[in-house]
């Protein structure tokens, strides 16, 4: 029924901007639908290998931005050989063939070719945003071509890819007449840049608001960049090295004062803990600070730092920092929402400088917290049912105990009670990461109470099937499960194949499951994929159903059996 | 004085990656006739040595007259904990503590950190080429830095690395072919890092632990 003509809804589908909103509003009815789909400018693909870009294109007309992802989370972690896929050329050309006006596209885990950066710069004339999120297969020549291209560039940002340098003059491609930059994050670059390129382009760029550089920018060329943008919201230091007493740097002292728009700062890819002073001013009106490169700064020189920050939201810290770092940021940081530890010496003979007790203090100092990742030496069940009365606002908790099976030292138990006391506490939590000693009964308590759960990941626990079935039978939010090494075998994967069409996808390798179990799953399940990935190609030679596999990772998709994989992945 | 490492091609028998994880351990041990390319001396040059050009030859003689020789601790795990890595997967992990070779215990993709992320922190340990051509050994955290000279099969150019920045034979072998993989284009899994103990004996590294 409608009594409104279409334009009207039209109008009205505007406000509703988040994908959930949208793909429900396209259920209501046929009518609702039809105008939806071509109103949709925005979408979002979590598993690229879940549709075709054909049909993408067949039902979205209208569409601007488009985000991918391809590779599982645990290609992440090398648990994915190179070449499983995630190609973006099909999706770059069957656009590029189509009357899609592209404006956007942001990426992630998806391979990338210099060819499809090539082909997506020439294709799309009003093309404004490229966000490449731990992508590969590229090299700078891929870069020159979108800096050339794209003529109203507004954003390239680069986080955390594997970048072939060749250390061509990409910088220099961009033409004269490009003014439009708003964003420009090229950190994970190894390679030297063009640096008086560098300074034109921020020069020409008066809407720039966020400049992440690499580590071959010098402190100089820093703030010469800084005296031309001071209008910058965001900036990410390349390398901070120089003698504090120096010319340069006293330039860059007055330089950073006047950037009073900065609230978001990372970078010190490499970094002189002796010139942090200069950044002290700006300190008081940061959001986000990064510090999560810098192993050479901790702490005193950490603390003083970290007690500039009040009005921090989001701290990304490496484990140098101690507990005593934590206390400060638990004394000063009151508007923290989230926080990340990573470790420093992720293989070092038990040196993390954190434990669960810098945990404890930041949970008691900042009742905003929602985010947390936390690489640490040791957990007690204790620590985390403090943790989980203190902060009741966890969204996402991941937990890294850098010894996977250790117990809680204390009482030697399993953490099951602590984790149990975190999803019963969090209401709202979305996304969990286990580690520790752990039996059936954390699962227990995981299909219980953590109603919202999206995403799982577990790693070395459980004791039987029972484990998994808890969670497959409790959670019905769950949209990503991704599982290593636990016991978990035909018996959990069988129980209940349906529910795997409910979820985005399931990841379980080092587990129980046999090829007959897996093949069981595909046979009874046609709209999923389900793959198996034999690096040693062992199946080859043995197809016996009885067979453990390896690594099997299943996906709902409504195109079915995809074309592109390698000779180890066979998709049953 | 400084200690050499070699980084050799494989004979056919390609192994699949310095993962001590996989049964790539037990095929670098059944594999014969390494071509081992350079030689490092078992010992730890002191602050005070002085390197001198010298042949590897002269290198070594000089090596175990000189140079106080720490020897390198027997490695304690056995090559049956590696095949029954995933039955007893929580037996090896209750060892940490104790046992010196971690290395035996690491676990492919734990703890999960980003491969990038990783290979940010083996940047930075590496010095960088101004650095490594003069003497000075750096102070850094860990104390007196141990340069040694790294030469890759096929490529003339001789590196220098910082030995004590590194905490495991795999940091140290993918720090050398991120570093060697300017000069040539090498696909990780067919490098070896070998080295020469004061006996004058080809050795994979590996064997040993890493302190």
């Amino acid at each position: 029924m409608n009594y409104f003509p279409d334009e009207v809804l039209e109008h009205v589908f505007d406000f509703i901007t988040s994908h959930k909103d949208r793909n429900s509003v396209s259920l209501v009815c046929k009518s609702w639908h039809k105008i939806e789909r071509y109103s949709r400018q925005r979408v979002f693909i979590g598993n690229c290998y879940s549709i075709s870009p054909e049909r993408l294109i067949a039902r979205f007309p209208g569409l601007k931005s488009l985000t991918l992802k391809g590779k599982p989370h645990f290609a992440d972690f090398n648990l994915v050989p190179h070449d499983w896929g995630g190609f973006v050329y099909p999706w770059i050309k069957a656009l590029a063939k189509s009357r899609i006006g592209l404006e956007e596209l942001r990426l992630k885990r998806m391979v990338v070719s210099d060819e499809s950066l090539e082909l997506l710069s020439k294709s799309f004339v009003n093309f404004k945003s490229l966000v490449l999120v731990s992508c590969e297969g590229f090299t700078t020549d891929g870069l020159a071509a979108i800096a050339a291209n794209c003529r109203f560039l507004r954003e390239l940002d680069l986080q955390e890819n594997e970048v072939d340098d060749h250390r061509g003059h990409w910088l220099s491609c961009f033409p004269e007449s490009c003014t439009s930059l708003i964003s420009l994050n090229f950190a994970c670059l190894r390679g030297e840049v063009n640096l008086g390129a560098l300074e034109r382009l921020v020069s020409r760029s008066p809407n720039l608001k966020s400049l992440r550089l690499n580590r071959a920018v010098p402190l100089d060329t820093l703030q010469k960049l800084l005296m031309r943008a001071p209008q910058l919201v965001d900036l990410g230091i390349g390398s901070y090295v120089h003698d504090p007493f120096s010319e340069v740097y006293n330039k860059l002292k007055i330089a950073i004062q006047r950037c009073k728009s900065i609230r978001s700062l990372s970078g010190f890819l490499e970094v002189a803990p002796h010139c942090m002073s200069a950044i002290y001013p700006i300190c008081g009106n940061l959001t986000f600070l990064n510090l999560s490169y810098a192993p050479g700064l901790h702490g005193n020189k950490l603390m003083k730092l970290i007690q500039h920050c009040r009005k921090l939201q989001r701290l990304w810290i490496l484990d140098c920092i101690g507990d005593k770092g934590l206390g400060v940021v638990a004394l000063t940081c009151k508007e923290l929402q989230e926080l990340r530890v990573f470790p420093s010496d992720p293989f070092g003979a038990g040196n993390a400088a954190v434990t669960e007790e810098g945990l404890v203090l930041v949970s008691a100092g900042c009742p905003k917290l929602n985010s947390l990742l936390y690489f640490c030496q040791q957990m007690t069940n204790a620590a985390l049912i403090t943790v989980a009365k203190n902060c009741p606002n966890f969204i996402r908790f991941r937990l890294c105990i850098l010894d996977p099976i250790k117990p809680d030292p204390v009482t030697n138990q399993p953490l099951d009670e602590g984790f149990g006391a975190i999803v019963q506490s969090c209401k709202g939590l979305k996304r969990l990461s286990l580690s520790g000693l752990l039996t059936d009964q954390v699962f227990l308590y995981i299909g219980m109470y953590a109603e919202q759960l999206e995403m799982l990941s577990i790693a070395f626990a459980a004791d039987s099937d029972k484990g998994m079935l808890y969670v497959l039978n409790g959670c019905k939010k769950l949209r990503k499960l991704e599982i290593r090494d636990c016991p978990f075998g035909d018996a959990a994967l069988l129980e209940d194949v349906g529910k795997y069409e409910t979820m985005r996808s399931l990841w379980m390798s080092s587990c129980e499951v046999t090829l007959g179990g897996c093949k069981s799953v595909a046979e009874k399940m046609p709209s999923l994929n389900v793959e198996i990935i034999d690096e040693c190609e062992q199946m080859e030679f043995n197809l016996d159903d009885k067979q453990k596999v390896d690594k099997m990772y299943l996906y709902r998709t409504l195109v079915g059996h995809r074309k592109d994989a390698p000779e180890y992945v066979s998709i049953l | 004085m400084e200690l050499q490492l070699g980084l050799a091609l494989p004979t056919p028998n390609m192994v699949k990656g310095f993962d001590l994880n996989n049964h790539g351990l037990d095929q670098l041990k059944e594999m014969g006739g390494l071509e081992a390319w350079n030689k490092a001396a078992g010992c730890f040059a002191d602050k005070d040595c002085v390197k001198s050009k010298r042949s590897f030859e002269q290198a070594f003689g000089n090596f175990t007259e000189e140079c106080r020789t720490k020897p390198l601790l027997l490695w304690s795990g056995q090559p049956n904990e590696e095949e029954d890595h995933k039955d007893q997967k929580k037996a090896t992990f209750s060892t940490t503590d104790e046992n010196d070779a971690e290395e035996d215990d690491q676990v492919v993709g734990w703890p999960p950190i980003k491969t990038w992320r990783k290979k940010i922190f083996q940047q930075q340990q590496q010095p960088r080429v101004g650095r490594a051509e003069n003497n000075r050994v750096a102070e850094n955290e860990n104390g007196r830095s141990i340069y040694v000279k790294v030469k890759m099969e096929g490529v003339a150019i001789t590196r220098k690395v910082d030995i004590k920045l590194y905490h495991s034979y795999q940091s140290l072998t993918n720090s050398l072919i991120t570093m060697f993989a300017k000069d040539k284009k090498c696909d990780e899994d067919d490098y070896i890092l070998t080295y020469q103990d004061k006996e004058g004996d080809w050795l994979i590294a590996g064997d040993i632990p890493w302190q």
